[in-house]
């Protein structure tokens, strides 16, 4: 539940055993190995082995296309919740296999690549017969331009130009010409013109006049209806081979397995070939340089018992600590929280794990913006089938996590407020039983008829939320031996809320006490000690402008933050709402014209419709407002962020995993 | 006052349901509209993505729900009065109905445009879609926020 301590190991191993090393540590997977630092000594007697690094990634992405191409073609058929198989370190650290996977690869590209070529020649074919369509009624060859003393012009016009009309413009130019019609269509009139050599130049300015385009079919023999039966076979042997190309594919899909598992491996063997290139070596010894976990050294250590090495762990300087990298270690409430941690960005090292403080508050607020029994009993039951069939970890494991806490919260506070699918049962008890006076389920307090203290109470909330981040403050401050930090930044702030507070009180319930001038007093001492703090590291004329931009940012920060919480109450009231008019929407037809199967069966339709959309929107709605309560007001008030993602060589595939 | 005393209370309460229902009904419309169009590109050429595309439609989708939300809840409240209610209590009635009527028609249209975007993130990096669909939510609050103005405001009116 902390920021897990690091160490950084410096290990010089025989060259001879490094990859049989690098294959241990990978199946121990707990150490991150990084660029040796640049004050080695003898720099210059030391070199890189040749990287096989690129040809691994290249082999990599083939496999990774191929199982792509495949399920493309044939889509696997698997259950829709099933966790993936499970195969020991052994069987991944096994490169046997991975020619035949890379053939088999190289089969489905091929293939692949053949049919997306026959796609493009097919529809040139279909190209082809359609020009020639307008054409097929004349069976002269199409690649007869003419004779000794004629020519032959082949073209089209807009159909609005008559035959008779081109009859006169031919007969204008020439005597020895003739026109033949051989089609039209909607758009354009298909001629045939036989002319004299001489008068060809002559005719073609004419016809230009009438927006003749004259048409040549390159390469073709024999007639239009020829040419297009050629067509239509090399379309049908195209189809044929297509056919038994995707057949070819498909027959390869008993492979699948074989090709994932391959593919994984070479994953694990490119992960250990990352980390080899890290090293640095001499003609018989490798020097690495990485961190690993505290708490992992002793395992570490009887591992490297068994290789020709030596080695250190020390703990990072502080000048470090931008580069050590960030594991937080967390139990089972607090590893939900990861979704929200590793979605933002993680806390640099040395500073505080934001999980356990924010797992209350995040599962608090989520449970009363949903507020709905049924909604929180959807939530239980979905994050503990998906725990049980999908055997998630990582992320999705801190997903279900977070689903199961935030459905709990959910359910206790729907008893909390009554809502139960928003106020179901009693719109059925009053359908069965009009002169039912049952009020409804019990509830504390219900959004919408306590709407004011709902919204009082989520800013209650707020300030508890916003003081938690503040005091983390504080005492990271007075841990870092900044206590007048705090003193002069948080300090000021409380006395100022103290005040306030007393304020409030004297207000709202015992006027014109004593109270009233204490809380004035700690207010005024409060915004002395604001301006002071925020005045005392600037000089001259600074002071003055931190100090009032201290008050103004103190101002208008506190109150944006405090009345962001609002949403929690928002939120909690529209979802009710929505539902509840969904819920009288479906009842109405049975209200109408009484109870029977028709207006049940209308009631489950619209109640089951409308509440899947309602708590859909609502599951996303509330996260995304809790995240933003979390991100932006309580990170706001003392998380650090920027730590990078401790990375150790383990084994990483997309298809297979490790059994642990 | 004249002139709206021979409309008459019920007719204007009438009027402000129908804006809440048909405006942000219309914004709905345009905004998944605009989606839809995004959409129908990227599954022409990937039909398989045509789920998450109808996620990201349906989003712009709630405010026009929650105008039928508060049309329905104004309806329900006016319909037994129609012919008594005072133009006062109508014009009560029309106020209430404002928020969702107004800020539904346009935030339904800015939510549809970020979904259209998001559309894009569908297409390259279809990994991350579920971050677009986290954008399109932080629009959806203030839909959420009209729909809550609405509603106290409807629940405060006495008929």
């Amino acid at each position: 539940m902390a920021i897990l301590k690091m160490k950084r190991l410096r290990l010089m191993v025989a060259r001879s055993q490094k990859d049989e090393l690098l294959r241990a540590l990978i199946r121990l997977g707990c150490v991150q190995f990084s660029e040796l630092e640049e004050d080695v000594q003898h720099l210059e007697l030391l070199h890189r082995d040749e990287s096989e690094t690129l040809a691994l990634k290249s082999e990599h992405s083939a496999l990774i296309h191929a199982v792509e191409l495949l399920d493309r073609y044939v889509s696997e058929k698997k259950p829709l919740l099933a966790s993936p198989e499970e195969v020991d370190g052994d069987t991944l650290l096994d490169s046997s296999g991975k020619a035949d996977a890379l053939s088999l690869a190289e089969t489905i590209r091929d293939a692949d690549e053949r049919i997306r070529r026959i796609g493009a020649e097919e529809s040139r074919e279909r190209a082809v017969i359609e020009s020639l369509q307008p054409w097929l009624p004349l069976d002269m060859p199409l690649d007869i331009d003419g004779t000794e003393r004629s020519r032959v012009l082949l073209g089209s016009v807009p159909v609005k130009v008559t035959a008779d009309k081109l009859d006169d413009a031919i007969a204008q130019v020439t005597e020895e010409a003739e026109l033949f019609e051989v089609s039209a269509d909607k758009k354009a009139r298909y001629v045939l013109i036989i002319c004299a050599k001489e008068a060809v130049a002559d005719l073609q300015e004419a016809l230009r006049v009438l927006d003749f385009t004259a048409q040549s079919f390159p390469g073709m023999s024999g007639s239009a209806k020829q040419c297009a039966a050629r067509s239509t076979q090399t379309l049908s042997s195209l189809a044929r081979e297509k056919e038994a190309k995707r057949a070819e594919i498909e027959a390869l899909a008993s492979r699948r397995d074989e090709l994932k598992l391959a593919a994984d491996r070479l994953e694990a063997q490119l992960a250990m070939s990352q980390a080899g290139d890290l090293a640095l070596r001499t003609d018989e010894v490798c020097l690495m340089q990485g961190w690993v976990p505290a708490e992992k050294e002793a395992a570490l250590e009887s591992l490297l018992s068994g290789f020709d090495c030596a080695w250190e762990c020390e703990d990072p300087p502080e000048a470090d600590y931008p580069e050590v990298p960030v594991s937080l270690k967390n139990n089972k409430l607090t590893n939900a929280l990861n979704m929200v941690t590793d979605m933002y960005s993680l806390p640099a090292y040395g500073t505080v794990d934001p999980n356990p403080l924010m797992a209350p508050f995040f599962i608090l607020f989520y449970g009363l913006m949903m507020a709905d029994i049924g909604y929180g009993i959807l939530m239980i039951a979905a994050a503990l089938v998906a725990l049980k069939k999908l055997k998630p970890r990582g992320g999705s494991l801190a997903f279900c996590q977070l689903l199961l806490y935030g459905g709990i919260a959910t359910a206790a506070m729907g008893v909390l407020t009554g809502g139960f699918f928003s106020d179901i049962p009693y719109q059925l008890v009053h359908l069965f039983n009009p002169d039912s006076t049952w009020p409804g389920l019990w509830h504390l307090f219900s959004p919408e008829s306590d709407s004011e203290l709902v919204l009082y109470g989520s800013m209650v909330l707020g300030l508890l939320h916003l003081n938690t981040g503040m005091v983390v403050s504080a005492v990271q401050k007075v841990k870092n031996g900044d206590k007048a930090g705090a003193l002069w930044e948080e300090g000021p702030l409380w006395v100022i809320l103290v005040g306030a507070l007393l304020l409030a009180t004297d207000l709202l319930l015992v006027p014109g006490t004593v109270l009233h001038y204490i809380a004035l007093a700690l207010l005024v001492i409060g915004v002395v000690m604001l301006l002071f703090g925020a005045g005392r590291n600037a000089k001259g004329f600074g002071k003055v402008t931190a100090a009032f931009g201290a008050i103004y940012n103190t101002a208008t920060g506190w109150f944006g933050d405090v009345l962001s919480y609002s949403r929690i109450m928002a939120l909690m009231l529209a979802g009710g709402v929505v539902g509840k008019v969904f819920n009288t929407v479906a009842i109405m037809p049975a209200q109408a014209s009484g109870v029977n199967v028709f207006t049940m069966l209308a009631f489950v339709i619209i109640f089951v419709l409308g509440h899947a959309m309602n708590f859909a929107l609502n599951l996303l709605g509330c996260y995304v407002h809790d995240l933003r309560l979390q991100c932006l007001e309580f990170f706001g008030k003392f998380y650090s962020d920027g730590g990078k993602p401790f990375r150790p060589l383990k084994f990483g595939g997309k298809y297979v995993r490790v059994k642990e | 006052m004249e002139f709206l005393n021979t409309i008459g209370g019920g007719a204007l309460a009438l009027l402000g349901a129908a804006i809440a229902a048909a405006l942000a009904c219309v914004g709905s419309a345009k905004g998944t509209g605009i989606t839809g169009e995004a959409g129908a590109g990227l599954v022409s050429e990937d039909p398989s993505k045509s789920g998450k595309v109808m996620i990201l439609q349906v989003i712009p989708g709630t405010q026009g729900l929650y105008g039928f939300v508060i049309f329905f809840l104004a309806y329900l409240k006016v319909s037994g009065s129609i012919a008594t209610l005072s133009v006062a209590q109508g014009l009560q009635v029309v106020s209430a109905c404002l928020p969702i009527a107004i800020g539904g028609l346009l935030s339904a249209i800015a939510q549809g445009k970020v979904a259209a975007a998001s559309i894009n993130i569908l297409a390259k990096k279809p990994d991350d879609w579920s971050k677009g669909m986290i954008m399109c939510i932080v629009v959806e609050f203030y839909a959420i926020l009209c729909l809550l103005a609405s509603f106290l405001m409807l629940n405060a009116i006495a008929i």
